[in-house]
């Protein structure tokens, strides 16, 4: 029982004294830019529950959702198929590592040029960023599928779409998810990026307008939320992480035991 | 499958393909606008994109903003490993500190970087300041998260001796930690700059601190349509340049180190 | 033991976030017989010929200021630049710095920027929609798309007006965020009906067979001033001196640039990337040397009604003293 405890203590513990912390220190702060801890939980509450979750939030989340599902499905099979067959992982790969290293906020203008203002553009943006880590992890995990197992699905005549799902998708799928969840973190970012340029909705929209507006508190709440959502994806993520790799995660514990 | 390697070609044939591919590219990307494939005021071609870059290199303005930018991310990446580094050595080797820690890492990494930017504007304007509090801010987490694995990466027994000899803890950075911990900081060093590099753009695009994305901004926002396509090849190749000079100084650097080189898988 | 809690502290030192605090230094006078430096933030477009004219003129430097413009991208960094210290003084339109003040930042506005010419079908910037377009009058924006280059700003509380003007519900009118120089594209395509541009998107419009339906600084008050000077109010309470030399250099200039229209036109050339045959063909702002007031008045009455303004702002506290 004091193990739960004592395990429960370490994880909240330091957040919840930053949090004190930071509670007293602000509390009579005069300071037009950094304005008292509770008055920024107060306009939190105030500003995003109610309609504006609806109009400027869920808007956000979808997009966001759409961006990274097509981001998946273009770079897993882009990946696969670039990865099975090496001439073409080699005549493509540097145009591939030019295109990523090209930072994902830049294409943004280029992006409003071809695809106009409206949300499709925000759902291009966010696809144009975050389809790299994806795309590029899992041309590495398929050109890494271990040539036993291989053979092995040669001999036993497996081919076509069974040698698919069951030797290069799982193989590669630990790689694959250290993309998916690089991509993650950028699509968030770009979702944000996307509303701060020509938008009318959103929560990065209405972050920004809140900057112009000079309403500093409102704003502090923004940022706010932006975190707790990317902290609340991050775990979402670890907890589907968890459940597909399981297979992964069970044979490394393995290993790791020691002889 | 066990062909006998035909020796030095081998390496030739995917360079080859390669430099193959660029070129293919180019030119498709020179015909589609000029076909109509895709509107031409939206997306020059690539002969445009070229003929304006060569004019770009020779405005003093582009040398520079490449100087802001370059100057921008070095000073970020600088901080960021340096805190980065210390913080993760310590918080690794301090015993419990890094179990305290955990859940206060773990919730403040995935907040994304450019929450901040408004708040960056407000504190500090467009000055370089907004732009090394996101470049600082976004590094520094890549970095401690490696150099953390790597600190607790250090191998049991020698650990054990360590503490039979009573070394005292900064013997104990200095001669355990830190060697293993290395080739982790290195790899560190790497993401930390690919994402400074992009941070460091982004703010300059968005804030509008001196810098190649504010040049790229500004193209944008007159409709220089060539030479903001120009700008962000630039871009490109910075990050491609970055990539290859790391790796290869992060290879010189770990030459000699015994093969522990894994980016931990975590590195996210 | 000791070792590793200097090491705790060293590292909680480390974590705690490196926000540094901006000291808003007021700038101190220079050392005698020299000239006080002074960084203004401006934008770099049509309204701040004047600035740059004079600074040409010479009327700074025979006040003793030594004066470098910096461009930003907007009024949202200026002012955190003037707060900041970045900037002695900033160029904003006066809704921001409506805004501004009604959230109680301590500005001040020290001279006038640029006014509307005040003539309808003749100024700066106007309402704008296709050339084959069936809208004739504001009135018909209910239920359509207008691009304007910042939302919750001076561009929508000035369309709204002309909305109003003519008869219109301004509330049925759906507003797009778009920067100017995508604004033609997109009346082409369908993808706005209508469209609030500046010189010299204005004139490019036009060219491309754009028509005007409204003039909308017109529609909100007569001879509205757009824009101000302004500048931190602690700058204000200690470098009043500053203040004064640069507010009568401003004058000058101002009055300057307003009766040589040619040389203004030039200089407009130098700082953004208008050419000479372009800046031949757009209309000009006007520059009055004094901040229209009751415009001031009007507009805040405005953005009010329309929601923008929460409060009434307190002018008095926000002009100079007449």
């Amino acid at each position: 029982m004091s193990g739960a405890f004592r395990r429960a203590g370490l994880v909240l513990g330091l957040p919840v004294v930053l949090f004190v912390v930071w509670w007293f220190a602000s509390y009579d702060s005069k300071d037009f830019y950094r304005p008292p801890l509770h008055k920024i939980l107060e306009a939190f509450r105030d500003t995003w529950f109610g309609e504006r979750m609806v109009q400027d939030v869920l808007p956000s989340l979808i997009r966001l959702g759409i961006g990274y599902a097509a981001a998946l499905a273009v770079g897993v099979t882009l990946g696969v198929a670039i990865g099975s067959a090496r001439w073409l992982r080699a005549l493509l790969e540097p145009v591939l590592e030019f295109l990523r290293a090209i930072p994902p906020p830049v294409l943004v203008p280029i992006v409003i040029l071809l695809a106009g203002i409206e949300d499709r553009m925000k759902v291009i943006v966010i696809v144009s960023g975050a389809v790299w880590p994806v795309l590029l992890n899992t041309v590495e995990g398929v050109r890494a599928v271990d040539e036993v197992l291989a053979d092995t699905c040669r001999s036993y005549r497996i081919r076509g779409l069974a040698r698919l799902r069951h030797l290069v998708l799982r193989s590669a799928s630990p790689q694959i998810m250290t993309g998916a969840r690089q991509a993650l973190a950028i699509a968030i970012i770009l979702m944000v990026i996307s509303e701060m340029f020509a938008a009318n909705n959103g929560l990065g929209f209405l972050v920004v307008q809140f900057q112009r507006s000079f309403q500093v508190t409102e704003m502090w709440s923004g940022v706010l939320l932006l975190g707790l959502i990317g902290v609340a994806l991050s775990l979402a993520f670890r907890f589907v992480d968890r459940r597909v790799l399981r297979w992964y995660y069970g044979l490394r514990a393995v290993e790791r035991q020691p002889k | 499958m066990s062909q006998p390697v035909r020796a030095g070609r081998v390496g030739q044939v995917p360079a080859l393909l390669g430099a193959a591919g660029l070129v293919a590219v180019a030119v498709a990307l020179e015909l589609a606008p000029r076909l109509g494939l895709v509107p031409a005021e939206f997306m020059p071609p690539t002969s445009t994109i070229l003929a304006e870059l060569a004019r770009q290199l020779q405005r003093p303005e582009f040398w520079v903003a490449l100087r802001d930018t370059l100057v921008t991310w070095g000073i970020g990446l600088g901080i960021a490993v340096a805190a980065g580094t210390v913080a993760g050595v310590v918080i690794g080797t301090v015993p419990g500190l890094r179990a305290a820690t955990s859940s206060t890492i773990e919730f403040l990494r995935p907040i994304p970087s450019v929450a901040l930017i408004p708040l960056a504007v407000l504190l500090y304007g467009a000055r370089i300041q907004s732009t090394l509090m996101l470049v600082i801010y976004a590094s520094f987490w890549q970095m401690l998260v490696q150099v953390l694995h790597g600190v607790v990466d250090v191998d049991p027994v020698a650990r054990d001796t360590a503490r039979s000899y009573r070394l005292g803890l900064f013997a104990r950075i200095r001669y355990l930690v830190w060697p293993t911990a290395l080739p982790y900081v290195v790899t560190g060093v790497r993401l930390a700059a690919t994402v400074a590099l992009i941070l460091t753009i982004t703010g300059e695009l968005i804030i509008g601190t001196p810098g190649l994305g504010k040049e790229i901004a500004v193209a944008s926002e007159s409709n220089a349509v060539p030479p903001m396509y120009a700008l962000v090849l630039v871009t490109g190749l910075l990050g491609v340049g970055a990539n290859l000079a790391f790796r290869a100084a992060e290879r010189r650097v770990l030459a000699w180190h015994p093969a522990i080189r894994v980016e931990a898988a975590a590195a996210l | 033991m000791r070792r590793q809690l200097a090491a705790l502290l060293f590292a909680a030192a480390l974590l705690t976030p490196a926000a540094c605090g901006t000291t808003n230094q007021p700038s101190a006078p220079p050392p005698a017989g020299q000239p006080d430096k002074v960084n203004v933030g401006v934008i770099a477009i049509l309204d701040v010929a004047p600035i740059y004219l004079g600074k040409q003129k010479g009327f700074f430097a025979s006040r003793n200021i030594d004066l470098t413009l910096t461009t930003a991208q907007g009024g949202a960094v200026i002012v955190p630049g003037v707060q900041g210290g970045q900037f002695q003084f900033g160029f904003s339109n006066v809704i921001s710095l409506l805004l501004a003040q009604s959230q109680n930042l301590p500005l001040k506005i020290v001279c006038n920027g640029n006014n509307s010419t005040g003539v309808d079908g003749q100024d700066f910037g106007s309402l704008m929609v296709k050339g084959d377009s069936p809208i004739t009058s504001a009135k018909e924006l209910e239920g359509k798309k207008v691009a304007i280059n910042t939302l919750r700003n001076i561009a929508e509380t000035v369309v709204r007006a002309s909305v109003k003007k003519a008869g219109g519900d301004a509330s049925k009118v759906q507003f797009v965020e778009m920067p100017f120089p995508n604004m033609a594209a997109a009346l082409q395509s369908g993808q706005v009906d209508a469209a609030f541009p500046v010189e010299p998107f204005q004139t490019a419009i036009r060219d491309a067979g754009g028509k005007s339906i409204a003039s909308s600084w017109v529609d909100a008050a007569p001879n509205l001033t757009v824009a101000a000077y302004f500048t931190s109010t602690q700058t204000m309470e200690t470098r009043k001196d500053l203040v004064d030399r640069f507010t009568a250099a401003m004058k000058e200039s101002l009055a300057y640039a307003d009766s040589h229209p040619d040389e203004a036109r030039q200089i407009i050339t130098t700082y953004t990337q208008i050419t000479a045959a372009q800046v031949a063909k757009l209309t000009l702002p006007k520059w009055p040397a004094e901040i229209n007031r009751d415009s001031l008045q009007k507009l805040a009455e405005l953005a009010m009604a329309d929601g923008l303004l929460k409060a009434q702002p307190d002018l008095n506290a926000l002009l100079p003293s007449a």
